[in-house]
């Protein structure tokens, strides 16, 4: 175990540095990123966290464009805001408000999970948004980590090889009921009719 | 599976020829049940429009249970499927993505409405690409920008915003998954959230 009197400048730079994150969006639901990404802005995921200590690191989320929300969220979320002026009160629908930006959504989602006092903006500061995969030079240059996505995507049917497929086993087959049921729909049908019918 | 509905009609028709003709016939022997494919051939002035018997996928061998009454039941499978399990789901149904009957899948009546619900929400998350409706011919849709989504228990166009949420001992909660998949068996111990 090394032990030091004076911590040494090395170790002291190494603790707090800021450290950059990348995160993927793509296919992923917007709470369940701005959970991570708040907790990561913060720096509760150090040991060496304190709410004054300035210990948070920054942030960056692509492909903000294609999140996606579990439910009929698109539809039934509502996001509020007012102006300020008389009649200036706004509600507008999750999928308007993306379709108008693509980056407010998240960006609310983390604004709304960080905790409610004056560090709030400097951390919304450190939190960098991108709709799609083109992230300026100087940003990806920093980045040292990405972290893994919150959600695991299930794969679309044409994702599958043949192969899995095919190994895939077939549940029913189609003339498994044949000729029981048949049999038992026409004597039903037959026992239904009037008796004057039958002979 | 155009032959399915060739074949569903074929034997519809036959039926009917049954009980509306003298109800003791003595019918030699059936016709031969299986996928036919329709080939049209043309010999001069004449047209021979003709069903030609195609292999017929059969149930695979040797299911855990064979005692079960419904496919789910014989292969285990029961509270262990979702919407993502595209494998299973795209077995029960047609190319155009509607559901086949339950007469003929022999599933028993909750597992149906379980697999229609998840073959519902697969769809709309987008997990089955190629079975979509067939449009008119000649006919090119605009391509919208699509919202990617899971999960969805209503249809997109049926559902109204919540403009006014409640208090918070009232919220209006947004639906989420389905009432009918409760019983699944969840392998991370976390209770599944039907309300967000």
């Amino acid at each position: 175990m090394v032990k030091f009197k004076i911590k040494p400048a090395s170790l002291q730079w190494a603790t707090f540095a800021r450290v950059w994150y990348l995160l993927d969006g793509k296919m992923q639901p917007p709470g369940k990123l701005a959970a991570l990404a708040s907790v990561r802005l913060q720096g509760l995921h150090k040991p060496v966290y304190h709410q004054l200590s300035d210990c948070g690191d920054h942030v960056v989320i692509m492909n903000t464009r294609h999140i996606a929300f579990s439910g009929n969220k698109w539809e039934q979320k509502v996001y509020s805001s007012h102006t300020g002026y008389p009649g200036g009160f706004k509600q507008v629908t999750a999928a308007q408000l993306h379709r108008k930006d693509p980056v407010a959504i998240v960006k609310l989602a983390i604004y709304g999970m960080l905790p409610k006092n004056l560090h709030r903006r400097t951390l919304m500061q450190r939190l960098h948004l991108f709709p799609d995969e083109d992230i300026p030079e100087d940003i990806l240059k920093n980045l040292t980590e990405e972290l893994p996505q919150p959600r695991k995507v299930p794969r679309r049917l044409d994702e599958y090889t043949q192969d899995e497929i095919e190994a895939f086993p077939r549940v029913w087959s189609p003339l498994a009921l044949w000729p029981g049921w048949f049999v038992k729909t026409c004597f039903s049908r037959i026992n239904s009719m009037p008796k004057g019918y039958r002979r | 599976m155009a032959a399915f509905n060739v074949l569903l009609s074929g034997c519809g028709r036959f039926l009917r020829g049954l009980l509306t003709g003298p109800t003791v016939t003595n019918w030699a022997r059936p016709p031969a049940r299986a996928f036919r494919e329709v080939v049209e051939i043309q010999e001069g002035k004449t047209t021979i429009i003709e069903g030609r018997i195609t292999g017929t996928p059969k149930e695979s061998p040797n299911p855990p249970n064979p005692s079960g009454q419904c496919p789910i039941c014989r292969w285990n499978l029961k509270h262990r499927y979702s919407y993502e399990d595209v494998l299973l789901l795209s077995q029960f149904i047609r190319p155009h993505g509607g559901m086949l009957p339950r007469r003929i899948t022999g599933l028993c009546q909750e597992e149906h409405r379980k697999i229609e619900e998840c073959v519902k929400m697969a769809h709309r998350a987008g997990l089955l690409p190629n079975h979509r409706p067939k449009l008119p011919e000649g006919f090119v849709p605009k391509t919208r920008p699509r919202l990617n989504r899971y999960l969805t228990r209503w249809s997109p166009r049926s559902v109204k915003p919540i403009y006014n949420k409640g208090h918070r001992w009232n919220k209006v909660r947004m639906a989420v998954g389905s009432p009918l998949l409760k019983d699944n068996i969840s392998y991370t111990g976390r209770p599944m959230v039907l309300y967000h």
